[in-house]
């Protein structure tokens, strides 16, 4: 590898090892990951947190191993229900119940009342017939597409969609195909393309990196004339959009033309773990097909009795959603008057779009970290290699303070040298 | 393929390459069908097909290009100008 291209390569390039052992990872990926330059974007990721991801929080730098205090704007504990007094209390009280695991598959001897009572509280609350947990959002969707679609089968996704989408379709054995994002017409076109075969239909509420949301009455819309089911994963927006929470789907009045509802316990619940929510009938024949929910340890006990308080603490008032909505509403008139390009976001997750250097990226974010703001930077391949960024997951715990001091610092060190060109090229 | 084979390959030979990838891996394509001047997705590629067919046309030719840049890439006249930079 020529040491002038090192910054164009991502992880993007070596997903395939052309190394004769199987257990030598690719030599050219060696010298990418060991190159400096690469070291320091590297050390970004993994660093370990020593404290709850609060708004205030401790983090050990991978580079130097000095704790530090931060401003946490990564994590996505929105409701901030993870530490939340009641929800540690119930996970306490059944962990002295039921002890730490499950100690075994679901359908084994995995499930406890606690499964039981809390699958049964999230029916109800998505409206829906039944429910099933899985031990991972990711978990839930590979599980639930692999068990829904076979070979012969396609699964139409928004280009965006989360990988976990894309890794059930594979593993399905069905046809993918992506659509424009958010592109009704796009759909449309791709359903048409694949008429006379099963064919379903998946978005996402929030889309994870860009904050915007799935244009849901143009798209119901489409899969409705096509008589095709429509999927959605509400992972970032389940007790975030919505009346009563149950996500984007109910914000647009749309839930009759979803077949099916997908969530994660690990956002906004401040868990761990992921659920579907559909008929009764659909839910019982995939608990013995989806293989995920069958082959896996269900949910340790004490996480579901803290998921289930998460959900009473987050549903029987909106206290915690109207927090959060009028931070996300400080954050952007702050963020507004920086001349930052925020793109398309309607969310809770606000983008700050850097651009097509990686190198600029890093910088920032380096500068960011030693003035001790948590702002994780968002690199190709995860988002387009020209729309480099960083993502701000505003939570409801943050204080008019915090925001303020946090949003200080982005204009000294992010917006200021965004705007005078430093870093340029 | 030794990388002497590799040097003397000229753009329509690398045209042809990605079309025979393309097609082994859409399986229903016809090559005679494919113009050089239609994208992958212009004859039903996704996503995971075209990273395949990269992938192969790159192991072929023992060349790795960055995929940042082939994200503007249009068609499959363009992907190979793009590998012949890197040969």
């Amino acid at each position: 590898m020529n040491p002038e291209d090192i910054l164009k390569f991502s992880l993007a390039d070596f997903g395939y090892n052309d190394n004769d052992q199987v257990l030598d990872p690719p030599a050219d990926f060696e010298t990418w990951i060991d190159d400096p330059r690469v070291g320091m974007a590297m050390s970004f990721f993994e660093q370990p947190l020593e404290k709850a991801p609060t708004p205030r929080t401790t983090l050990e730098h991978r580079l130097s191993g000095e704790s530090r205090q931060m401003i946490n704007l990564t994590s996505y504990n929105y409701l901030g229900l993870s530490t939340h007094p009641e929800v540690v209390e119930a996970a306490i009280e059944a962990l002295r119940t039921y002890g730490v695991g499950a100690s075994g598959a679901a359908m084994l001897s995995g499930t406890f009342d606690q499964h039981q009572k809390f699958a049964a509280e999230l029916a109800e609350f998505k409206d829906r017939g039944g429910c099933m947990l899985f031990p991972s959002g990711y978990a839930g969707n590979l599980g639930a597409i692999q068990a829904l679609l076979q070979r012969g089968d396609v699964l139409v996704i928004d280009e965006k969609c989360h990988r976990s989408v894309v890794d059930g379709v594979k593993l399905s054995g069905a046809r993918l195909a992506t659509f424009r994002h958010n592109d009704a017409e796009s759909l449309d076109e791709m359903l048409e393309r694949h008429d006379g075969k099963r064919r379903m239909v998946v978005v996402e509420g929030v889309y994870s990196m860009d904050g915007d949301l799935a244009d849901l009455p143009a798209i119901a819309e489409v899969c409705d004339a096509h008589e095709v089911a429509l999927y959605i994963d509400e992972a970032h927006s389940t007790l975030v959009f919505g009346e009563t929470g149950r996500g984007v789907a109910e914000h647009f009045d749309v839930e009759s033309s979803v077949g099916m509802t997908f969530g994660t316990l690990s956002k906004s619940f401040g868990g761990i773990g992921g659920f579907i929510c559909a008929d009764a009938r659909l839910i019982r024949y995939m608990k013995c097909y989806a293989s995920p929910f069958q082959f896996s340890c269900a949910l340790p006990p004490p996480v579901v009795a803290a998921m289930r308080k998460s959900l009473e603490v987050a549903t029987r008032d909106s206290t915690v959603r109207d927090k959060l909505w009028k931070n996300v509403a400080h954050f952007r008139r702050n963020l507004e008057t920086m001349d930052l390009d925020l793109g398309e976001s309607d969310s809770q997750i606000i983008p700050i779009i850097v651009g097509a250097s990686g190198e600029k990226l890093f910088n920032l974010a380096l500068s960011a970290q030693q003035r001790g703001l948590y702002l994780q930077p968002i690199d190709f391949p995860a988002v387009e290699a020209h729309a480099r960024r960083f993502r701000i997951s505003v939570s409801a715990q943050l204080t008019e303070e915090d925001i303020d001091e946090a949003c200080n610092i982005i204009e000294d060190v992010i917006a200021g040298p965004l705007k005078a060109g430093e870093l340029d090229e | 393929m030794t990388s002497d084979t590799s040097q003397d390959l000229d753009k329509t030979a690398i045209v042809e390459i990605i079309k025979r990838n393309l097609v082994e891996n859409l399986h229903d394509v016809d090559a005679d069908k494919i113009e050089a001047t239609s994208s992958m997705r212009d004859h039903g590629a996704n996503s995971l097909d075209i990273i395949e067919v990269v992938s192969a046309t790159m192991r072929e030719l023992e060349i790795r290009v960055p995929r940042s840049e082939l994200t503007q890439v249009e068609n499959i006249d363009q992907l190979a100008d793009k590998f012949l930079e890197y040969l």
